[in-house]
């Protein structure tokens, strides 16, 4: 049953693949969206705002690739840009002044490549979010539709509890990039057998604390809102300063080979 | 680009191809011709920039080792190790500069690209650790094409790592200076690049998130001669000042200075 990784990055990029808009529609009620970084312009492929998950206000981040060629055009293939991560940030701040947790829904090749987006400083935007978000005293969730890669990724999943469906990826670079160091020693061209990527790796290593069981699809959406709640019900038990050590604490001891 | 032949007196610029003799390039490895620098060592660097003799040395916590069993990377760090003499892409270590008492971090791009690792990471966070424990300022010699591959999502977990532990700098009320050199890039850039009191840049080193050729790949446009440039960073408000390397330690005299809490005469 379990797929290779070509069948997995197959699925995950598939025009059919559930987005975070549709998480969105399906588990928050009253969403409002915010738009604009206040400074440079409005990232579509970020929606983010506010809404109800079970009655409890939360504040929102969902990355969106698009289903057709002239979404993913508009949406930047998912790949968010600096404006992405500034308007990230602002709903963020909100979320620390309101007392609501976060959640991030995340399907992404990784952050944009473009001379907008360095010329406007992403390399800062994308740490000023990494950095928010690990501060946070209130809970913050992520959780993986599909892929994400490099520091991009990284900026919405620095939280408590990181959730993954079952085919998603969490990555330093996409597995093309990887492969590519690999060059021709790799024969089988599965670059998740040298780095821990999958859900599963990730959750033998520490770092995912839910797999989400894809099949089958049409109670996929019960499963993913059982384990939302799950989490949140689990960090509702921790004060600020304990959610903000359980973060630190989850990575740092993760990284200590 | 940089790697620098051992024992020749002559050596290509790599940039403009003159050959130009070692007295020419000492101190700062400038190209006499061109003008563009050339990468330093880490100890190079620390020649240039702290008061002979002060430097103390603090050893990293743990040594590399491929755990992942990642293909051809145990001979890549070995060569590495080889060519620098160094244990890993950072050395970390307190000195003196213009007389006052700094922590450092200096990162070598002679050692795989001075990318970010375990082990770097860790070095990172045990200087920041040392500057909040001794009260001092901290200065970071950036110098890295980004997380390192083969170490996979160990890497890229440092830049969380590094700036969870970020704040904590801000305890010491000591000034915190980063010199972004050539070149800082992705996931270095991405994390704590940036996120110094005072950004300086080296001149002419690349400094951006994603690569040159990258952008052009996905944009399908080329990106102009100067992008991701430091002097191009500095018209984009970016960094507070591009230093030429000939007065990098002036600069750094000067911002300690006015951050020493003393009266300033001179």
């Amino acid at each position: 049953m379990t797929k290779t990784l070509e069948e997995k990055i197959k699925l995950i990029r598939s025009p059919n693949r559930l987005t975070a808009r549709q998480v969105i529609r399906q588990l928050i009620s009253d969403f409002f969206e915010v738009h604009g970084d206040r400074l440079l312009g409005d990232d579509p492929a970020l929606t983010a705002g506010i809404g109800l998950f079970h009655k409890q206000p939360v504040n929102v981040l969902g990355i969106n690739r698009g289903s057709n060629i002239q979404q993913r055009r508009e949406l930047n293939g998912g790949a968010v840009r600096v404006t992405g991560y500034r308007k990230a940030l602002r709903v963020v701040e909100a979320a620390e002044k309101f007392k609501r947790p976060v959640i991030s829904l995340i399907n992404m090749p990784g952050a944009d490549a473009s001379a907008f987006s360095e010329e406007h400083g992403q390399s800062e935007a994308i740490a000023d979010l990494i950095l928010k978000m690990g501060q946070l005293s209130v809970p913050n969730v992520a959780l993986f539709l599909g892929e994400g890669h490099s520091g991009g990724a990284l900026a919405f999943s620095n939280v408590n509890q990181i959730l993954m469906l079952e085919n998603a990826l969490f990555s330093v670079a996409s597995p093309e990039a990887v492969q590519a160091i690999l060059k021709n020693r790799n024969k089988t061209q599965d670059a998740s057998e040298f780095m821990p990527m999958t859900a599963q790796q990730l959750k033998k290593i520490g770092l995912v604390d839910q797999i989400v069981v894809e099949s089958p699809s049409n109670t996929l959406m019960d499963r993913i809102d059982k384990a939302i709640v799950n989490s949140l019900n689990e960090l509702e038990k921790l004060n600020g300063l304990q959610l903000k050590t359980q973060r630190f604490k989850k990575f740092e001891n993760i990284t200590q080979i | 680009m940089s790697h620098m032949p051992e024992k020749n007196s002559w050596q290509v610029c790599q940039h403009c191809g003159k050959h130009v003799h070692d007295l020419q390039w000492a101190p700062d490895f400038r190209c006499p011709f061109c003008g563009v620098l050339q990468r330093l060592t880490a100890d190079q660097r620390l020649k240039i920039t702290v008061d002979a003799g002060s430097w103390q040395k603090i050893d990293l916590k743990f040594q590399t080792t491929n755990f992942l069993n990642f293909p051809g990377y145990s001979e890549k760090l070995k060569r590495a190790k080889t060519t620098t003499d160094d244990e890993e892409a950072i050395k970390i270590g307190i000195a003196n500069i213009g007389g006052f008492p700094v922590a450092m971090g200096v990162m070598d791009s002679h050692f795989m690209m001075g990318t970010l690792n375990t082990t770097v990471g860790s070095a990172i966070k045990q200087i920041m650790q040392i500057a909040i424990e001794q009260q001092l300022p901290l200065i970071f010699f950036v110098a890295s094409g980004g997380a390192r591959m083969q170490e996979g999502i160990f890497s890229l977990l440092q830049m969380n790592t590094i700036l969870n532990q970020w704040p904590d700098l801000e305890t010491t009320k000591h000034v915190v200076i980063n010199v972004l050199t050539d070149p800082t890039m992705g996931g270095v850039s991405a994390s704590f690049g940036f996120k110094a009191d005072y950004v300086l840049a080296e001149d002419h080193a690349q400094i951006g998130f994603a690569g040159k050729r990258v952008i052009g790949q996905t944009t399908h446009e080329k990106p102009a001669e100067n992008f991701q440039t430091a002097e191009d960073l500095l018209t984009h408000g970016l960094v507070d000042q591009v230093v030429a390397r000939e007065n990098m330690r002036t600069k750094l005299i000067t911002l300690l200075r006015l951050h020493s809490g003393d009266d300033v005469h001179d």
